[in-house]
């Protein structure tokens, strides 16, 4: 480097008295040194070691060594065998009896119990039953929020089934002999009830082993995971965007005209969004930004939009949707004021995720085509209660939300305690918020730890790799730096030589 | 020369700095914001920021945008408004100008140049006048640059020069003094306290001679510390009792924190280093801006000023947010060697390289910055350029001042070839 390039100038010069060839073709022999210079140099050569030994060492080392931290390698390598923790997803399931005896009651659901059990191989995906207590008639039930479902049991003809569409409860009609007494060890109505709680939570079950399929943990690995069941799933989690604390939501307005100009957004999102963003609260923050821009035009003009169409929709040059707003990732949300529409054909018709007006596009965002009467110039927040809706669909599945955790111990190389310790009280409440949250933590605190500065920058460097660093610069510097001091040593010995012959001669005489 | 005619140069860079301000009112903005001539610890934008700070009873870092010595503020602050009575401000720093010229004058009247106490070189005799050297530092572009830019390195420079001047005419204490302003100022002039000492040590007044050469660096070195110790003293009152500055002014120069470009090669390199590098690379580079004076000392002892000369222009290069206004204090001490020109082998090439720089360099910069059509490489190529060019200045001065010393020692080679082997 061109600091290199100047420096040896001064020790370069600093030797005028060595020796010098006239121009002349006869060499001449020029006079020897005196020993006034001779001393000058090595004052010279010293000063620069000096500088070197006394302040450039101490700084070397004091730069250069990384600090090592102790860590509790051990208990890392646990979690990251999965051994530390085995994923456990209780759900409690309350039994609604009102109409049997209490020991009739006690036997249906320890018999329950025991066909789930027997079905169960997923230890994962734990269903644990208990009875609810009998409900006065005169207050409703307060449903208890570490809950997941409530099996009311009534009285009928024959066995039937139906799940509450409004509220987590499943109803069972029961034709009245099929109560097993209170000693009996064996019900078709504990069966039934047993098969039709595993048909309710077969998603869930076969969501969480996939899952933990792609997680360490040994023992919780799936085994009943039928392939198509498996690609379902991953086609699900491929489309989610990569978990972060924050995500930024972006809602755009775009128009093909002038008008509509302006829009009740506000109002909408908070009527239709907010809530579930609320419920998403414990995983994820949410910042929100709005835009409208006017005489838009779309990457592709077709007025049906074929399937293919549908990719090139966005029109990445001229329409103002930026990747990423500060650190969080974005989620964009589109609406499209124009007359276009999607032509339907039968693939898409049974994609579930994309209706006529919409679709999704993965890890990025939603497109919305909304068609108005030209006239509009205003929108209301009614009508943009579909498209909101649709929104709070796609984000779900966007987001995916689901164990973000897990899949940190396994690769992360390095961990602070608290990750630990979060990872402990997740692990502890998996399933409800609690775990959410802790597991949010530990995330945000192994990834600071694993990019901390000091260690990537070890990371990338092996030690042969410092060669690189040091030499351009210190090479030029170093190479008159160390002749100087060679030299001085080298003529150091001769003088010393010099005299002990001196001396000798002297003594000899 | 006669007085008359000091006083017309004088005058003459003084009415035309006047008729610069007066007659393009834009153009001081504009140099301003130049990076060649406002670094990050000399630009009078960011003196104003500190100063409203100042003013308004805030603490004048608290911004992160100020990173000058806190006593700047007191004096500007005196001033009237620089928006509402901008022409306060044009004088002081047309004054400054004119009074390092008049330190200047001095150094060159004095002869120390051609003939120091230990040294007395053979080519004396040829030299320029005082006048024509003060005029030569006064009518410098770069100089006319940095004035009209109002960069606070003037102060730097004024306080240097004197610091010199004094130290030849035999008043150690006032020398001292100068040179502990110029350090308080910007840090680095403290490396030029052993040359400085030397100097003042050979032009001591007979009837205040002190004999013992450690007596008289030690006390020396004593009046410096003291008057340091003063200066941040009186810092530490104005910013509201507090050692924040320190961190602010010279740990920015230390750990270059801020890495606006400039005409120096720091910040590229530290933009483009591995952050975990970065704090060794830091001593790497101070050190070796710290290594030059001893050894200079002990080769150049007989001419300290030379010493001097050749360690502004290291700095001018090296040190961590160079500007025009370095370059134009060493370019102004060149004159003094006038003497040696003869021996200098590159004066053509090192003229037309800084030249080049000069002119390609804000062209560069444009197309950098404003254009878009370049990058940071073509600005960081021209600082290359134009430090190549200083650098060819300082060892070609080395190389004359070395070689005339020599010919002393071997006067059958005057005029000869000759090849260092």
């Amino acid at each position: 480097m061109a600091s290199g390039s100047a420096s040896p100038s001064a020790p370069a010069q600093a030797a005028p008295a060595a020796d010098v060839s006239s121009a002349s073709s006869s060499p001449k022999l020029p006079p020897p040194e005196t020993q006034s210079d001779v001393r000058r140099r090595s004052h010279i050569v010293w000063s620069f070691w000096l500088v070197i030994v006394l302040l450039g060492l101490p700084i070397w080392w004091k730069t250069t060594t990384i600090y090592r931290a102790n860590l509790p390698l051990e208990g890392m390598l646990e979690w990251a065998e999965g051994k530390a923790c085995r994923p456990v997803f209780p759900l409690q399931i309350s039994i609604q009896a009102d109409s049997l005896q209490e020991n009739e009651a006690q036997n249906l659901v320890r018999l329950t119990q025991h066909a789930l059990d027997d079905h169960n191989d997923f230890s994962g995906h734990h269903l644990r039953l208990q009875l609810a207590p009998k409900r006065d008639s005169s207050s409703d039930a307060v449903l208890d929020d570490n809950v997941a479902l409530t099996i009311q049991l009534t009285p009928g003809e024959t066995n039937a089934a139906s799940l509450n569409p409004h509220s987590a409860v499943l109803d069972i009609v029961y034709p009245p002999n099929a109560i097993p007494g209170p000693s009996s060890s064996s019900s078709a109505l504990a069966t039934y009830i047993a098969k039709e709680l595993q048909s309710t939570f077969s998603e869930e079950q076969s969501t969480i082993s996939y899952l933990l399929s792609t997680s360490s943990a040994p023992d919780a690995r799936p085994q009943n995971l039928s392939p198509e069941a498996a690609e379902i799933l991953s086609k699900r989690t491929t489309r989610s965007l990569r978990y972060a604390p924050t995500y930024h939501l972006t809602f755009s307005l775009f128009t093909a005209g002038a008008i509509p100009n302006s829009w009740d957004i506000e109002t909408a999102i908070d009527e239709y969004m907010k809530p579930m963003l609320h419920m998403l609260g414990p995983i994820h923050n949410f910042t929100i930004d709005t835009q409208v821009q006017l005489y838009a035009t779309p990457g592709t003009q077709s007025q049906v939009l074929s399937k293919a169409d549908l990719a090139s929709f966005i029109n990445a040059a001229e329409w103002p949707l930026s990747p990423s707003i500060g650190g969080a990732p974005t989620v964009n949300f589109v609406i499209y004021i124009g007359d276009q529409n999607i032509g339907l054909t039968s693939e898409s018709k049974t994609s579930e995720s994309e209706t006529s007006q919409s679709w999704m596009i993965p890890q990025w965002g939603t497109i919305y085509l909304l068609s108005l009467p030209d006239t509009t110039t205003h929108i209301s927040s009614e009508k943009l209660r579909q498209a909101m809706l649709t929104f709070n669909g796609h984000l779900l599945s966007l987001l995916a939300t689901a164990l973000p955790s897990i899949s940190i111990p396994r690769s992360v190389a390095d961990g602070v305690a608290s990750t630990m310790d979060h990872l402990q009280q997740a692990c502890g409440s998996l399933g409800g918020p609690e775990g959410l949250y802790h597991a949010r933590i530990a995330e945000e605190e192994a990834e600071r730890a694993f990019f901390e500065k000091s260690m990537v920058g070890q990371l990338y460097f092996p030690d042969e790799h410092k060669i690189a660093v040091y030499l351009p610069l210190l090479g030029p510097v170093g190479v008159p730096l160390i002749m100087g001091l060679i030299n001085e040593l080298k003529n150091w010995i001769k003088r010393r030589r010099q005299r002990a012959k001196e001396a000798g001669e002297k003594k000899s005489q | 020369m006669t007085l008359r005619g000091k006083a017309s140069v004088y005058v003459g860079a003084a009415l035309l700095r006047l008729i610069l301000f007066l007659a393009f009112p834009g153009l001081p903005d504009l140099l301003t914001g130049r990076v060649e001539i406002s670094t990050p610890v000399t630009s009078f934008k960011r003196l104003q920021e500190g100063l409203f700070l100042y003013t308004n009873n805030v603490s004048p870092y608290d911004g992160g945008v100020y990173h000058q010595a806190p006593l700047l503020l007191p004096l500007f602050s005196l001033l009237p408004s620089v928006k509402a009575w901008p022409i306060f401000t044009h004088l002081l720093y047309i004054l400054v100008d004119v009074l390092s010229a008049d330190a200047l004058y001095k150094i060159a009247h004095s002869g120390e140049a051609g003939s120091s106490k230990l040294f007395t070189s053979p080519r004396r005799a040829k030299k320029w006048s005082g006048v024509a050297i003060a005029a030569a530092f006064l009518f410098n572009p770069y100089t006319i640059a940095t004035c009209i830019g109002r960069s606070t390195g003037v102060f730097t420079t004024c306080a240097i020069l004197h610091a010199i001047s004094k130290a030849i005419y035999g008043s150690p204490f006032k020398a001292m003094v100068a040179l502990s302003f110029a350090s308080y100022l910007s840090m680095y002039p403290i490396l030029l306290l052993p040359p400085v000492v030397l100097l003042a040590y050979d032009r001591q007044l007979e009837k205040r001679r002190v004999a013992s050469g450690l007596q008289f660096a030690g006390t020396n070195v004593l009046v410096v510390v003291g008057c340091v110790a003063v200066l941040l003293g009186m810092s530490f009152v104005i910013t509201g009792n507090s050692w924040e500055f320190l961190a602010r002014t010279y740990g920015i120069q230390f750990t270059l924190s801020d890495l606006t470009p400039n005409v120096g090669l720091w910040w590229y390199f530290f933009i483009e280093m591995f952050d975990s590098f970065r704090a060794f690379f830091l001593g790497v580079f101070w050190l070796h801006l710290a290594a030059y004076p001893a050894a200079l000392c002990f080769r150049l002892r007989p001419q300290p000023l030379a010493v001097l000369t050749i360690i502004l222009g290291t700095f001018s290069i090296f040190k961590p947010y160079p500007s025009l206004a370095d370059a134009s204090l060493f370019l102004s001490m060149i004159p003094l060697f006038r003497h040696i020109f003869p021996l200098m082998r590159y004066s053509f090439v090192t003229t037309s390289t800084l030249l080049y720089a000069t002119f390609l360099g804000p062209a560069f910069y444009h197309l950098w910055i404003y254009a878009g059509s370049g990058n940071a490489n073509f600005f960081y190529a021209i600082t290359l350029v134009w430090s190549l060019g200083q650098s060819l200045l300082v060892s070609d001065l080395t190389f004359a001042l070395l070689r005339d010393e020599w010919e002393i020692e071997r006067p059958d080679m005057i005029g000869k070839e000759i090849r260092q082997i």
